[in-house]
């Protein structure tokens, strides 16, 4: 069999997916959340849930990263620094948002120092909602994504449906 | 002393300056003084060594009465004794600063400048505290008339660009909002020379989200929820603080199972917060294993929060008038079943902290702080009981069922961070062992009694042990479905101080440890700080650091 480009670029995609599936890096920003869902984050990585049988890892800079896990609804103060670690993300990139107020704005939706949720300011590739999300519902998100990522295609998030906001 | 023979001493101390005493509630005088008289009064105050700075409560009276008040809490124990500054809402209002005596007020200082619309005259640093950068000037959101439309972002002026990230022969250290250390944003600046720490300045309010404010629009109990999401790792402290606090105003008198419910689950929130914080801690020095170890028990805690509460993190266990969920037969079984196992743990924990010999050169003698240096930089908490500081208010001002249950005070001499580590740990065996207590005693009763739609008109004080240290709430009331003025003080911003003054001449690497030794939670303060140093260097602004960057990369 003599390879051609196209086989060449096949099998580099395939190797590509494998590796992006088997061990996708996240990165993790808090734009105004509460810690609720930052310590469930957390809790995820550490034995109890040890999200890392995933492949899954925390790591300390965007540059490393293929996954933008954020927290909170936006705050006037964190919205630039937010927008910047996404731009520093390698491409291909995935934003996953955790809790209700990086979906709605939650209970700070109205707040004056807010500029909204997260879809506002990113494009968002899956939500995980919750206030907070207990660890198992955050492994589910994630595993969900990564089914997608393994088939290739990019997930049409499904937005919650939003109660009445108070 | 008890209460009253302190309150009699403050009003002694305080006699040449009195305008008028007020008594709103038994453990409260407030004594309204003249503007010009704040800074004497505050050193007579200093110089009897009556009590702390607690909090400055900045209330704006409406545009009717056309006037501002600012409001200075001193507390001694149960006492607390508040100083009443009257100032016109027009023109410009100003107050003299009493940072110079008590450090800890620049903050506050800072606070009521940017939110009311006060001028501090001699404040250390005048500029925004904890507003964005792009928020417009004279906007002041702590007023009663501000309008969310008011505060639409403005280009701002901003100061020069400094040459490259150097001064001199110091280099400037960067370090987040972003960065591995650091699981919550905030953003500090070290001047560095060589390794050693010359000068250090924070920047937080990336967690701001205005708070305060919202609880002006939201009723009695829609507050309870948002001020439950203050801070997700000491939720129940919001609660609990906000709900005596209303409670007190409402004259609604709590049954006892209630209040020694609301008592067990502190204690199970200080257990799962210090486990949390020891991971954390050791992860920053790089011991990774006790932070999976502590984090795993902390499993315990959590699963055991969710059994008797139904949820892992914002257990919405306290209602107005008391709590939702009985602990009945079964759930003591487990509580002493997960006491058990936990109380082994933290012996365990307690002793690798003080015989690890790798982890011990990490923390022994790294950030001393003497019972001096605690007092004036107005520590609180942990942080302040490891310098062999006593104060808690579980201790000092039982509320609640600590009359009933109380706790024993655990403090250190010697103020470094081993020092920390062992009172968090032996913490968390006077945890355990009131729970257990809780759970064997546990009074006979209602769980809730009914709580009015409207609370009478009236101010309160009302102050809780966090994990971290004293929370201070001032709700005021006008009779209304929705308070009129909430003032939250959390502990963290009271240990910054701390921290960053203690920062200069230790080395960089030890600053992770020492930032998280004081255990900061910046969703609770939100705010931020600026110690000035000599030889500082300037602050950039996003708008300047990107320009500079992208002048840097085209000049390459």
């Amino acid at each position: 069999m003599i390879a051609t480009p196209n086989l060449i670029n096949r099998v580099v995609s395939g190797i590509t997916t494998w590796a992006r599936v088997n061990s996708p890096w996240i990165i993790h920003f808090n734009s105004g959340s509460c810690n609720g869902c930052d310590i469930e984050i957390l809790a995820t990585l550490t034995p109890y849930y040890d999200i890392e049988r995933f492949g899954i890892k925390l790591k300390g800079s965007p540059r490393h990263a293929d996954v933008l896990v954020c927290t909170g609804p936006v705050t006037r103060q964190a919205r630039d620094r937010l927008l910047r670690i996404y731009e520093q993300m390698p491409e291909p990139k995935f934003v996953v948002a955790v809790g209700s107020c990086g979906i709605s704005g939650g209970t700070f939706a109205g707040c004056y120092n807010i500029v909204g949720h997260i879809d506002e300011v990113l494009p968002v590739d899956a939500y995980i909602p919750g206030c907070p999300p207990r660890p198992e519902a955050i492994i589910d998100g994630v595993v969900k994504l990564l089914t997608h990522l393994k088939n290739g295609t990019r997930p049409e998030p499904i937005k919650p449906q939003l109660g009445e906001q108070a | 002393m008890n209460t009253e023979a302190r309150l009699q001493r403050a009003k002694e101390i305080l006699a040449p300056f009195t305008k008028e005493t007020l008594t709103p509630e038994s453990n409260r005088v407030d004594i309204v003084i003249d503007a010009a008289d704040l800074t004497q009064a505050t050193a007579a105050l200093k110089a009897a060594d009556w009590g702390y700075l607690s909090a400055i409560t900045g209330l704006d009276l409406g545009p009717e009465a056309g006037s501002l008040e600012a409001i200075y809490h001193f507390c001694d124990a149960a006492a607390v004794t508040s100083l009443r500054v009257r100032l016109p809402r027009e023109g410009q209002p100003e107050i003299a600063s009493v940072a110079d005596q008590v450090p800890v007020a620049s903050f506050y200082e800072r606070e009521l400048s940017e939110m009311l619309g006060v001028i501090v005259v001699g404040t250390p640093d005048p500029t925004h505290l904890f507003l964005p950068d792009d928020w417009p000037e004279g906007v002041f959101p702590n007023r009663r008339d501000f309008k969310i439309e008011d505060a639409a972002p403005v280009e701002r002026d901003v100061p020069k660009v400094p040459e490259q990230g150097r001064v001199g022969n110091k280099f400037i250290v960067p370090i987040g909002p972003q960065h591995p250390a650091l699981k919550e944003p905030g953003h500090f600046e070290f001047a560095v020379d060589g390794e050693i720490i010359t000068g250090a300045r924070m920047r937080l309010g990336y967690v701001h989200r205005g708070i305060e404010k919202a609880t002006e629009q939201r009723n009695w109990i829609q507050n309870l929820y948002l001020l439950e999401r203050i801070c997700g790792i000491c939720s129940h402290t919001h609660t609990s603080a906000y709900a005596q606090g209303a409670e007190k105003l409402a004259q609604v008198e709590v049954p006892m199972r209630a209040l020694a419910i609301r008592e067990l689950v502190a204690g199970l929130e200080r257990i799962h917060s210090h486990l949390l914080w020891l991971g954390v801690v050791a992860h920053e020095a790089g011991f990774d294993t006790l932070f999976m170890y502590s984090w795993r028990d902390r499993e315990t805690v959590m699963n055991l929060l969710e059994e008797l509460t139904g949820n892992r993190v914002n257990y919405s266990i306290s209602v107005l008038g008391g709590v939702k969920q009985d602990i009945g037969p079964e759930q003591s079984k487990s509580i002493h079943k997960a006491m058990d196992y936990l109380e082994e743990r933290i012996r365990y924990y307690l002793d690798v902290v003080t015989s690890d010999a790798m982890f011990l050169q990490r923390t022994r003698g790294i950030g001393t702080m003497t019972r001096d240096e605690a007092i004036l930089y107005g520590a609180l908490g942990p942080t302040a009981r490891a310098s062999g500081l006593e104060r808690d208010v579980r201790v000092d001002a039982p509320y609640g069922a600590y009359g009933k249950f109380p706790v024993s005070l655990i403090t250190d001499e010697r103020g470094d961070l081993e020092a920390k580590f062992v009172v968090r740990l032996k913490e968390l065996l006077v945890s355990c062992f009131t729970i257990r207590t809780i759970v064997d005693n546990l009074p006979a009763g209602e769980l809730a009694v009914r709580f009015p739609r409207k609370v009478p008109a009236g101010e309160t004080v009302s102050r809780v042990e966090a994990p971290r240290g004293e929370a201070f709430y001032f709700i005021k009331s006008e009779g209304g479905e929705s308070p009129t003025r909430i003032k939250i003080r959390t502990p963290s911003l009271c240990n910054w101080t701390s921290v960053i003054n203690k920062a200069v001449g230790h080395q960089l690497a030890d600053m992770p440890m020492m930032i998280s030794g004081m255990d900061p939670c910046f969703s609770c303060n939100d705010r931020m700080v600026t110690v000035r140093r000599k030889d500082d260097s300037q602050t950039m602004t996003w708008a300047q650091l990107r320009a500079y960057g992208i002048e840097k990369y085209k000049s390459r």
